[in-house]
């Protein structure tokens, strides 16, 4: 799977690729860590990713669940997906294909627009197609501004026990034909292209096939000069060219009518966008103002300064802040859980200083430290190159009963020289 | 055509002597020889260039366009599949004409292009990235071709061949096209939706850097004109083919001219 670079050529694509997988372990060539820090902190906070099963047989179902905010400190420099956004799936071409797609329940056949500052839920029904071990990922392709990658699940596609199987994928027309996409067409679309070729060396044959061809042709027309050179052709190439255009207009024609009545029932490709409505995150009347934050140059770690307001009748506590795709946790609140196989988690990377505990009605200054080695892993270090130094994240915390509320907290970072 | 003789006057006597013997070569079976031999070189190297030309100049500007099915919209791939193409043939077709009265070019570079993309699709669609034939079909253009050639060859004229052969090339590959790709434009409903089967396709089979968003489907203020979409396109699309065809072939015509300086030079 790439990520910056638009899909102009797959030649080209094909070169890049292999570079990419020569130079680079598995982890950058699915583009986790290829982008600005920055940038990764500050455009889609993708959460709760569930891909299941893990391990299938080619033509089983796999199910991607999942949910993004849309950070509303979206780099200015970047195109937002307010414009255009087209919901996918990160995988080595289709090695799986699609079934079903849906955001907020609304279905995803096409692109959409989506708010910033808002939870999206998302549903990607896949079928394994091609046998293998695939790193898959969410992705949302924000138009002008390439694709932004959630963090992959590996998945394991085998094939059935009795050996391969061809992959069928059926579909109904609303002419009531149920066809097989994978070779839908190919049949007449293979015969139409070769009869063109055989007319085509037909032509090339007739007009190279010839005692005098390059050079003599050239003496020739040379020693006639331009007002006679059209003496070099003869009566049967007048005739022989009549013919072919003759019976190529008639095969157009030909074809032409035989496409209308073999599918008398055709509409033009189908375009337009879907609107979908963004839900408003459950922050559960806690007001959190972040004071300042700092990050550890030489160390792994990001320290946030914040007065947590509680104004709602629930006490609340500190459980994870997740930044880029990677999920700190308070290990000292039980609250927070994790999926089978679940990547870049950092079990133990949330300490919270002070009271981690906001009784109602509270105002607390409290600091957070979220340190782990993924920091360095993902190149999270970079922040200091990055040319608009701010951090946005998602905090999550919890109430008594362990009911999940969740808001972004963000603002400018500076670092730290030790 | 008086440049001929404006420049045979120019010549020098040993230049005249030389053509003289040039044409006397023709009679002399071993020089035939030597020229056949050199035919059949020239014939793989011009192909071989023509073949890689074209998929080159063709996977730049109709790209995506061309690859996929989900693409093909009754608007835009007509205009721009037979215009990027005759962009290509317009400065070769010229120097065939002038040079050696062979009207070969179109044929031979729609032929090739067919050619390639079939490998290319097959090696680099299906084998490599697993996309399915039926997603990924190419499209033909030979017919336009063999048109292309003939009108020149007919009328024996330049300028006619691209009102004719430049007009037809760009106005038919839609019929042209249409006994291989109709099938991808019946309609299937999915979701409460009506999509064509080349949309669903586009659905379904995953393309992580090509996003739906990124085709340009039926985008035009032609739209107004309701219903007839494809004989407007088709007639817009010959306009088009006229004029682009005329401006390549007078390209073709500066750089035959070029050779006058080269001469100069030496
Ligand atoms: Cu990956």
């Amino acid at each position: 799977m790439k990520v910056v670079f638009s899909a102009r050529s797959a030649t080209v694509n094909l070169v890049l690729v292999l570079l990419l997988s020569l130079f680079a372990g598995d982890v950058v060539a699915h583009g986790e860590r290829a982008q600005l820090a920055s940038m990764r902190m500050r455009t889609v906070h993708w959460f709760d990713l569930n891909v299941a099963p893990l391990k299938v047989k080619v033509g089983d179902i796999v199910t991607v669940t999942g949910k993004f905010y849309t950070s509303e400190l979206w780099p200015n420099q970047l195109p937002s997906p307010e414009d255009t956004v087209y919901l996918n799936i990160g995988v080595p071409g289709p090695t799986f294909i699609k079934l079903d797609a849906s955001v907020n329940e609304v279905p995803m056949v096409r692109s959409t627009a989506f708010e910033l500052g808002k939870v999206y839920e998302y549903r990607i029904i896949m079928r394994a197609r091609i046998p293998g071990r695939y790193h898959v990922h969410s992705l949302l392709n924000v138009k002008d501004a390439g694709s932004l990658v959630g963090k992959g699940t590996w998945v394991e596609v085998e094939d059935h026990s009795g050996g391969p199987v061809p992959f069928v994928n059926e579909a109904t027309t609303l002419t009531g034909e149920t066809v097989n996409l994978e070779t839908y067409g190919l049949g007449d679309v293979f015969v139409w292209h070769v009869v063109w070729i055989v007319l085509g060396i037909a032509y090339i044959v007739y007009w190279l096939a010839r005692r005098e061809l390059f050079i003599p042709r050239f003496i020739r027309v040379r020693e006639m000069g331009q007002d006679k050179a059209d003496e070099i052709l003869t009566k049967r190439d007048f005739v022989v060219s009549s013919v072919f255009f003759t019976l190529t207009l008639a095969v157009i024609l030909g074809g032409y009518l035989w496409g209308e009545n073999k599918y008398p029932i055709t509409i033009p490709l189908q375009t337009g966008k879907v609107d979908v409505v963004g839900l408003t995150p459950p922050t559960g009347e806690l007001d959190i103002e972040v004071e300042s934050a700092r990050y550890e140059l030489a160390g792994r770690s990001l320290m946030i300064n914040a007065v947590l307001t509680n104004r709602s009748d629930q006490a609340y506590s500190i459980g994870e802040f997740l930044t880029a795709n990677i999920r700190f946790l308070n290990s000292a609140i039980s609250g927070p859980t994790t999926y089978p196989e679940e990547e870049m988690v950092a079990f133990d990377g949330l300490t919270v200083t002070g009271d981690s505990v906001i009784p109602p009605g509270a105002s607390r200054p409290v600091k957070m430290v979220a340190s782990d080695a993924l920091w360095e892993q993902y190149r999270m270090t970079g922040l200091i190159n990055d040319p608009d130094s701010r951090f946005a994240g998602l905090l999550f915390y919890f109430d008594e009963d362990g009911k999940r509320y969740y808001q972004e907290i963000g603002g400018p970072i500076l670092p730290t020289f030790f | 055509m008086s440049e001929q003789s404006v420049s045979t006057e120019l010549m020098s006597e040993n230049e005249v002597r030389q053509r003289r013997l040039d044409v006397k070569s023709l009679d002399n079976p071993k020089a035939m020889k030597l020229y056949r031999r050199f035919d059949g070189i020239f014939i793989l190297v011009l192909f071989s260039f023509l073949a890689l030309g074209v998929q080159i100049q063709f996977t730049l500007t109709a790209g995506d366009w061309d690859y996929w099915i989900d693409w093909r919209d009754r608007r835009w791939w007509p205009v721009v599949a037979p215009m990027t193409l005759l962009m290509f043939i317009g400065p070769l077709a010229y120097g065939l004409w002038y040079r050696l009265r062979l009207p070969v070019v179109a044929t031979a570079v729609t032929t090739l292009l067919c050619l390639t993309s079939w490998l290319s699709r097959y090696l680099n669609f299906y084998e490599f990235t697993y996309f399915p034939m039926s997603f990924v079909p190419a499209s033909t253009y030979i017919g336009l071709g063999i048109l292309l050639d003939c009108s020149l060859i007919m009328t024996r004229s330049l300028i006619i061949s691209c009102i004719i052969g430049g007009g037809l090339f760009g106005a038919l590959v839609w019929p042209l096209n249409w006994p291989i790709f109709a099938a991808s434009k019946v309609p299937v409903e999915f979701n409460g939706m009506l999509l064509s089967m080349a949309d669903l396709m586009g659905f379904q089979y995953i393309r992580t850097t090509t996003p739906e968003y990124l085709r340009i489907i039926e985008e035009s203020t032609l739209r107004t004109f309701g219903g007839s979409v494809t004989p407007l396109t088709a007639v817009f699309a010959g306009l088009v083919g006229i004029v682009v065809y005329a401006l390549f072939l007078l390209l073709g015509k500066w750089i035959n001219g070029l050779d006058k300086y080269a001469k100069r030079i030496a």
